[in-house]
């Protein structure tokens, strides 16, 4: 009964996001997201993807994995009740899988912005209603326009992702996660290079694995075993 | 300028033109007068919601039980200069406790606040006795007693002045000193919400509406406030000076009552909107509206900065076109370009919900395979399959591509064959397929070969 109740930092209890002094702003937000890749977290300032930054991310081929890379993180923003836009997409979203991947699909909202994507995501970011915002923006777009995207997002409790080809690599950026991607030799793995962080430069590009479709095999099998499956393989082979 | 120049009240219209030659000159139209009251009353019911008129230019609001929700009277009256101000109109006011006090003290463009009973009676007191609505003759009659203020008037016996001028004139006073009771008729704010203006000049460029919508737009919001109901959908009728109308639709993303919303979703569509004519009058309509939801306020204001989700997506949709903005929703259809539902966003979001577990339901029990195939659906499709060329090694996309999978079937689709937009009828073996690049492709082969359909990103 008699417990001395251990002593408490006070430093580390106003470090924690859900207490703040009465004259602070109330609402602090999150600073970052899981990404639900261990290694990954490890090297990511704040153990997450940033909210509240832009976060470039670097890719040329689709279809690497590079989306499965963020679902995690994305699951987790539509699973809180948070609203996602995807600005300008390359392809068109089948609704399917993003649902099986855990979004929720009546507030995963498609722009198709046109020549306008730049200033859609601007508005988005600026709006403070969104907990993702992945954005496909033209090719030629500038520092300028960069840093008013990096300004929109300040504050907001935001995950903001623009997707951009390497060939821009080596220009400059005012977004503070700058991360390229490469296909990694082993099937089913993603090469992640942070290219600029806040922090110490990282070194070497990490290999994560990343789930892929037909990996799964008792799926393959299941499909395999109906009778419809097999008399359509056999019909395949014939053609 | 017209009063630097030297034109007045009372002169004739040959002088005024003299002295100001460009002088603009507009016929007095009470009817529009009176219209421009009830805006204006509209308005108001968004600071109390009893509102009284008292032709032929004032409007009394009682402010009395919403001194709390502003923050006191001083604030309350800021904010009603504000929005007159901003709606270009000039304002005599003052604020008392009597309904005619304020009427009175404001038409002697006071401009204050008389807060006690008594502060109010001494201002009262002072006031000359050309009060306006007074019959002429007992204003001589008053003149030639050799009364100039309500209080000489006061300070004489009352009976005896009631034998020479008359009951109303000291029943007015009575009623303004506040010691008979004075209930004002409220102004009632009307079912349909429908007004219009005329503008004092054509206007050519749809920006420039803004402006003129700013006033129909305040109106609304009060009406909106006063009735406790939100609008979803509002149109804004164009008249055009060759007597053609269009129309200007507003369509909100989920309803609202502020007018702030409305107008930046109004300067979104007048960006775009190209005028045929110059616009004559306006007329803003409330086509749906419903009733305001009770809401319970945080304890501890959470401040949201910014917006929010679905104002900002109504103005995005303003700008990028109707069709530019949506949600998704899912279809029990296994052909991959059928199974996306493009849903309006927050337009009935609950249905939407409904919709989609209806969905999911008829997905499971339409057939196992489907069903347990979602986990080998590529987050994205191609809008159109693509055609792969055919080497001795297979299809090649970037190289050639490696099948990892064994085929899915997909088949049928009879019921909407041959109608546009639709894939009809197919019979296609689905395959994961990996190219030398990394990049993880969902192919099919069907009777004219190989076709690239999605992509695993």
């Amino acid at each position: 009964m008699n417990a001395v109740p251990a002593p408490v930092d006070l430093a580390a209890v106003l470090a924690r996001g859900d207490i703040w002094r009465g004259d602070a702003l109330a609402s602090l937000p999150e600073a970052s997201i899981p990404s639900g890749h261990a290694a990954l977290d490890a090297e990511l300032p704040g153990g997450g993807w940033p909210r509240g930054n832009l976060t470039e991310i670097l890719v040329d081929h689709s279809g690497l994995g590079e989306m499965a890379l963020l679902l995690p993180a994305l699951a987790q923003l539509s699973a809180a009740g948070g609203w996602l836009a995807l600005v300008a997409p390359p392809w068109l979203p089948h609704a399917p899988a993003w649902a099986a991947a855990g979004v929720a699909l009546e507030r995963l909202v498609v722009v198709r912005a046109g020549r306008q994507a730049a200033w859609s995501v601007e508005q988005l970011l600026a709006s403070g209603g969104f907990a993702g915002v992945l954005a496909w923006p033209e090719a030629g777009l500038d520092a300028r326009a960069l840093r008013r995207l990096q300004v929109a997002a300040e504050g907001r409790s935001v995950f903001a992702c623009l997707w951009r080809s390497t060939a821009t690599a080596g220009s400059p950026s005012p977004a503070p996660l700058r991360v390229l991607l490469n296909p990694a030799s082993a099937a089913g793995a993603l090469s992640v290079q942070i290219l600029k962080r806040r922090g110490r430069p990282a070194a070497r590009p990490l290999f994560l694995s990343i789930p892929r479709p037909g990996r799964m095999t008792g799926v393959v099998a299941g499909a395999a075993l109906s009778p419809v499956a097999t008399r359509s393989a056999a019909l395949a082979a014939v053609a | 300028m017209a009063g630097q120049a030297g034109v007045g009240v009372g002169q004739k219209l040959s002088t005024a033109l003299g002295l100001q030659p460009g002088l603009a000159v507009f016929e007095r139209a009470a009817a529009r007068e009176t219209q421009a009251l009830e805006n204006l009353a509209c308005w108001a019911g968004r600071f109390t919601p009893t509102v009284s008129l008292a032709p032929p230019a004032g409007l009394l609001l009682e402010i009395g039980g919403c001194r709390r929700l502003f923050g006191g009277v001083a604030a309350i009256v800021e904010e009603v200069l504000a929005g007159c101000a901003a709606q270009d109109y000039s304002v005599a006011w003052a604020v008392a406790p009597t309904p005619l006090g304020a009427y009175w003290l404001a038409q002697a463009a006071r401009g204050e606040i008389y807060e006690p009973l008594a502060v109010m009676q001494a201002a009262l007191a002072d006031l000359p006795c050309d009060v306006p609505g007074w019959p002429a003759e007992v204003q001589d009659r008053l003149v030639s007693f050799g009364l100039t203020r309500l209080g000489d008037l006061r300070a004489l016996p009352a009976a005896g002045l009631r034998r020479r001028i008359g009951n109303g004139p000291l029943d007015d006073i009575l009623r303004a000193w506040g010691e008979i009771p004075d209930p004002q008729k409220p102004f009632f704010f009307p079912e349909i919400f429908a007004q219009d203006i005329e503008l004092p000049a054509r206007v050519e460029h749809a920006e420039a509406l803004a402006f003129a919508g700013q006033r129909l737009f305040a109106a609304l919001a009060g009406w909106l406030h006063g009735r406790q109901l939100l609008a979803r959908v509002c149109t804004l009728q164009l008249t055009h000076d060759d007597g053609s109308r269009s129309a200007l639709t507003l369509r909100l993303a989920e309803p609202a009552a502020d007018e702030g919303r409305f107008l930046r979703l109004l300067r979104e569509h007048l960006a775009r909107l190209k005028l045929a004519a110059p616009v004559e009058a306006l007329c803003l309509q409330a086509d749906e509206v419903i009733a305001k939801p009770g809401a319970s306020a945080h304890l501890f204001q959470q401040a949201v900065a910014g917006e929010g989700a679905l104002a900002c997506l109504e103005r995005l949709r303003a700008r990028l076109g109707e069709g530019a903005v949506c949600t998704l929703g899912r279809r029990a259809d296994h052909r991959p370009e059928q199974a996306t539902l493009a849903c309006e966003v927050g337009v009935g979001a609950d249905s939407s919900v409904n919709s989609g577990m209806k969905a999911d339901l008829d997905l499971a029990s339409f057939s196992p395979s489907t069903a347990t195939g979602a986990a080998t659906r590529p987050l994205w499709l191609l809008p159109e399959p693509q055609a792969l060329a055919e080497r001795a090694d297979g299809p090649h996309w970037h190289g050639p591509l490696t099948l990892l999978t064994r085929a899915e079937r997909l088949e049928s689709g009879w019921w909407d064959a041959g109608e546009a937009g639709t894939p009809g009828d197919l019979r296609r073996d689905y395959f994961v397929a990996r190219n030398p690049h990394g990049q993880w492709t969902w192919i099919f082969r069907d009777a004219q070969g190989w076709f690239l359909h999605g992509l695993f990103a």
